[in-house]
């Protein structure tokens, strides 16, 4: 009988798999550490944005008719009940408006400079997006020229979508919250309960139920279902009150000594076509 | 070079495969609402059918189809992941046992398309097995079989179809 390998073949198949393990666990690690990437892997994502940006207009024009002819198949629907919420949102802006006035006169009153609610936007366009099992990342087209860095949190339609994970000179990548890596939701959230805030971290998302984790929680502070969830601001780089989601349930964890609560984020991850990046001024003055 | 030599398959083929492994990233950017609605996790793979139809049609006797597997899988890690080796390694893998297969089967399309199912197959698996080397997966294995693998085939297998026998008359054509 001929043999299915030889035993060549069987030790280059080894050292092989050996080398490829040790790549990715290596430029995994490399990864996380710094901010920016080598200058190669730099150069290389900026030329390959280059050719996405040009390759992404067509592709995003048919992907755009696709979502319109499905939205307008609920559009009456949705409006009625947009309809019922626009006074209401008229009312909360000019309410918004003068608190924010008032805000203003009292900080400077204070002289307070930047605080942790203070952030400026920068926005961005989507060019590509990883077709991958894992990791799914956004190539947008806004890099470190624009001044963006490595975890600044990114916005897009509602809330949160995910951080920056790693800056080229004229694109970056956006981890996506869906993405259980350490650098892409792991970050202060803080919860609006009945009787006073929880604070915590994100920390992982169940792709099965398409919601946020936030663990450990040892406060007895009641949280119910719907109760608002919002960025703390504690860390630093990220600034307080961005919109995160909205508590889904409350379960005890697995030793009955801490809370686990699932959020439904507020982002639709699905269709981001242009994301607002939040740099906290903090420090920048 | 003469300009005539530019439109040889040997030419055609490597440029076609740079811009289509974009053109993946653009088509899951585009049409991510309907790709990654919720609990589905489509890939379009047009990079790897590219492979395929290269495999499929014989492109290796005109170019270095080995070396442009590694380029591809290089650049592919670099410009969507990040980190280095799943992915390239997918590729080579897909390909080496697309190529294996061929020997085996026959030329039909029949057997052409069982060929990619198979090197789709291990492509995804190793792209799956990759996130608990990084410790990053959070997908049982049934759900990623269920909502990822199967539409992921199906979606990629009908692109196949479709692009059958325009891609080996187009390649008869640049011959």
């Amino acid at each position: 009988m001929k043999k299915l390998f030889s035993s060549r073949t069987l030790v280059s198949i080894i050292v092989a798999f050996i080398v490829i393990v040790s790549l990715i666990a290596g430029s995994s690690w490399w990864a996380k550490r710094t901010n920016t990437p080598p200058f190669l892997q730099r150069f290389g994502n900026d030329l390959a944005g280059g050719v996405s940006r040009i390759i992404s207009v067509p592709t995003t024009a048919v992907g755009r008719t696709a979502n319109s002819i499905s939205n307008l198949l609920d559009t009456f629907e949705e409006n009625k009940e947009l309809k019922s919420k626009v006074d209401e949102f008229a009312q909360d802006k000019v309410h918004l408006q003068t608190v924010e006035e008032e805000n203003k006169s009292l900080k400077q009153q204070l002289k307070l400079k930047a605080t942790l609610t203070d952030y400026k936007t920068v926005s961005a366009v989507t060019i590509s997006r990883s077709p991958t099992t894992w990791q799914s990342q956004l190539v947008i087209d806004k890099g470190s020229n624009s001044g963006l860095k490595k975890g600044m949190p990114v916005l897009a339609g509602a809330g949160i979508i995910g951080r920056i994970s790693e800056v080229n000179t004229t694109n970056s990548k956006v981890a996506l919250i869906s993405d259980t890596s350490s650098d892409a939701n792991r970050f202060a959230i803080k919860i609006k309960g009945d009787d006073g805030d929880v604070n915590g971290i994100v920390t992982s998302f169940n792709r099965e139920k398409n919601q946020l984790i936030m663990g450990q929680v040892t406060s007895n502070n009641k949280i119910s279902k719907g109760d608002l969830v919002e960025t703390s601001g504690l860390g630093g780089v990220i600034p307080a009150g961005l919109y995160v989601g909205k508590v889904a349930s409350v379960t005890d964890d697995d030793y009955g000594l801490s809370k686990k609560i699932y959020i439904e984020p507020a982002a639709d991850l699905g269709n981001i076509t242009t994301v607002m990046v939040a740099i906290s001024q903090i420090g920048a003055n | 070079m003469a300009f005539w030599q530019l439109t040889k398959l040997r030419v055609i083929y490597p440029v076609l495969l740079f811009l289509i492994l974009f053109v993946d990233g653009t088509l899951m950017s585009s049409m991510g609402g309907l790709f990654t609605q919720f609990p589905w996790h489509i890939l379009p793979t047009l990079t790897l059918g590219w492979l395929f139809l290269g495999v499929q049609f014989d492109v290796e006797k005109e170019l270095p189809l080995w070396f442009y597997v590694v380029v591809v899988g290089v650049l592919f890690d670099m410009y969507y992941t990040g980190i280095f080796g799943t992915y390239t390694f997918a590729f080579i893998a897909a390909v080496a046992v697309m190529k294996q297969l061929r020997h085996i089967l026959d030329e039909r399309v029949l057997s052409g398309l069982f060929m990619y199912l198979i090197g789709l197959l291990i492509y995804l698996v190793i792209s799956y097995v990759s996130g608990f080397v990084t410790g990053i997966a959070n997908v049982s294995l049934t759900s990623f079989l269920l909502y990822e693998v199967l539409p992921t085939i199906v979606l990629n297998l009908t692109i196949a179809v479709v692009s059958y026998y325009p891609v080996w008359s187009f390649f008869q054509f640049l011959r």
